[in-house]
């Protein structure tokens, strides 16, 4: 398993959860312009924000610096009471011939048992096999030690350049 | 630093194209295709259209030729920025004049900007650019009269020569009144220079960026681009988009060109490269 940061056993059971991609491209030293990834931003903003302000993160360490920013970002604005947690992890990065790992026929149908398991339906996805798809589903695999995934709220669900994203929150998921 | 062109203002990072427009019959590149006025004005549309922030009318050739008195000129230009300026409320209108009587003419007319290629032959023309509030562009020259070649001119530092020169004849803008932010220097690329010359002034034009004031850079398909590569006019494009990389690099901010779209692409590239603009997009590999 690729190393987390902080290692899941340090986290407490959360109030509330959300799922963000390890998007490099959401970090400020990669802006350009006009911005590739405006949509996912937003909502990923946007659902960051609504997290406690005290956040634990499982991430890999560059999820954990998109994490850092997305907290940062949103610092003054997260208020509520309790504890969050943020998890840094998406789909297969394998999913067209643009992508970035090229076409891999398994990739759909990989990342549609992802986002069913998400939603507490079905099993956990293979790590290896998440791996060879470039997917970073390690911290998915992490946080379900700690919680009970159950069916979320989606503010996010696309691959637009061949990568799958999502953006998710759950509310009072179950300890395991 | 923030550029004040008139009533026009630019932030620091900003690069501006400036498009050559003549109202002449017989400059060198496009010999006399846009002398009818229409022709001109078509230009104007072309250009702006194009991107260019600037533009720079011109009624008389930088080269020796027939004698083009004060009424000619403004005759050529007076009429001319008015139409460009009542169609085209947004572009900075430049003219191209060594001449203080045109230019307070075509200041009167909604010039913006008095580009004086001779490098103050008129020393009134500083007075009429504060007069207007107008900016004004201290080129070098070394001292030739307007409308010469250069013959046998040598420097002991060409590039300290165009440094002390478009400085004093700041401080000549700035002592008449015009603001310190409404003043451009431009070392001249061929004017009173040969081409090791000119090549010197591009190696080395940091150290005029280095003054402070934004520096214009007039390369466009000049002599020494085609003396450099053995090309004649009209396959000069290559070399003068290299030699505007090696501007932009150095940090020029205005550029006097021919071809706008070219130019700006090349600009941009060339600042993007040294970090003074972001990429437009970016996500290859940032997935």
């Amino acid at each position: 398993m690729t190393e987390l940061i902080p290692t899941p056993e340090v986290v407490s059971t959360p109030d509330r959860v959300v799922l963000v991609p390890g998007a490099l491209a959401l970090l400020p030293a990669y802006a350009a312009q006009r911005d590739p990834l405006g949509a996912l931003r937003t909502a990923a903003l946007t659902a960051v924000t609504a997290l406690p302000a005290e956040v634990d993160v499982i991430a890999t360490p560059q999820g954990a610096r998109v994490a850092e920013h997305l907290l940062a970002a949103t610092a003054g604005a997260r208020r509520g009471a309790g504890r969050g947690l943020l998890v840094v992890g998406n789909g297969s990065a394998k999913r067209t011939e643009k992508a970035p790992g090229h076409l891999d026929e398994r990739a759909h149908a990989f990342d549609d048992a992802v986002r069913a398991w998400l939603h507490g339906d079905g099993e956990a996805p293979e790590a290896g096999l998440g791996e060879e798809l470039w997917a970073e589903v390690d911290p998915l695999l992490a946080a379900a030690k700690l919680v009970s995934w159950a069916p979320a709220r989606v503010a996010y669900d696309d691959d637009p350049y061949g990568v799958q994203y999502w953006v998710m929150t759950w509310d009072g998921l179950s300890p395991r | 630093m923030t550029l004040q062109l008139r009533r026009h203002q630019f932030a620091d990072e900003d690069t501006l194209v400036m498009a050559i427009v003549n109202r002449t019959p017989d400059s060198f590149y496009d010999q006399g295709a846009t002398w009818a006025e229409d022709k001109a004005f078509e230009r104007v549309a072309t250009v702006v259209g194009q991107g260019a922030e600037i533009v720079d009318i011109g009624g008389i050739k930088a080269a020796p030729g027939v004698e083009i008195d004060a009424a000619e000129e403004k005759s050529r230009v007076v009429d001319f920025v008015a139409r460009v300026r009542e169609a085209f409320p947004q572009v900075v209108i430049s003219v191209d004049t060594w001449r203080a009587e045109v230019g307070d003419a075509v200041c009167r007319a909604g010039a913006d900007v008095l580009n004086d290629a001779w490098g103050g032959a008129d020393p009134e023309l500083v007075d009429v650019a504060a007069a207007h509030d107008a900016a004004i562009i201290c080129t070098h020259t070394g001292g030739v009269t307007p409308r010469t070649r250069p013959y046998r001119l040598e420097y002991d530092d060409v590039v300290r020569a165009a440094i002390d020169d478009t400085l004093a004849y700041a401080q000549r803008a700035l002592d008449a009144g015009v603001k310190r932010e409404a003043i451009v220097i431009d070392p001249a690329h061929d004017f009173g220079k040969n081409t090791f010359h000119s090549l010197e002034i591009t190696r080395r034009l940091d150290e005029m960026v280095a003054t402070g004031y934004p520096v214009l850079v007039s390369v466009s398909n000049k002599d020494f681009v085609g003396e450099s590569l053995d090309r004649p006019v009209g396959e000069r494009l290559i070399g003068t988009l290299a030699a505007t990389t090696a501007c932009a690099l150095a940090g020029a901010r205005i550029y006097r060109v021919h071809e706008v779209v070219e130019t700006r692409m090349t600009v941009d590239m060339a600042n993007t490269i040294a970090g003074r603009r972001l990429p437009a997009l970016a996500i290859r590999g940032l997935q």
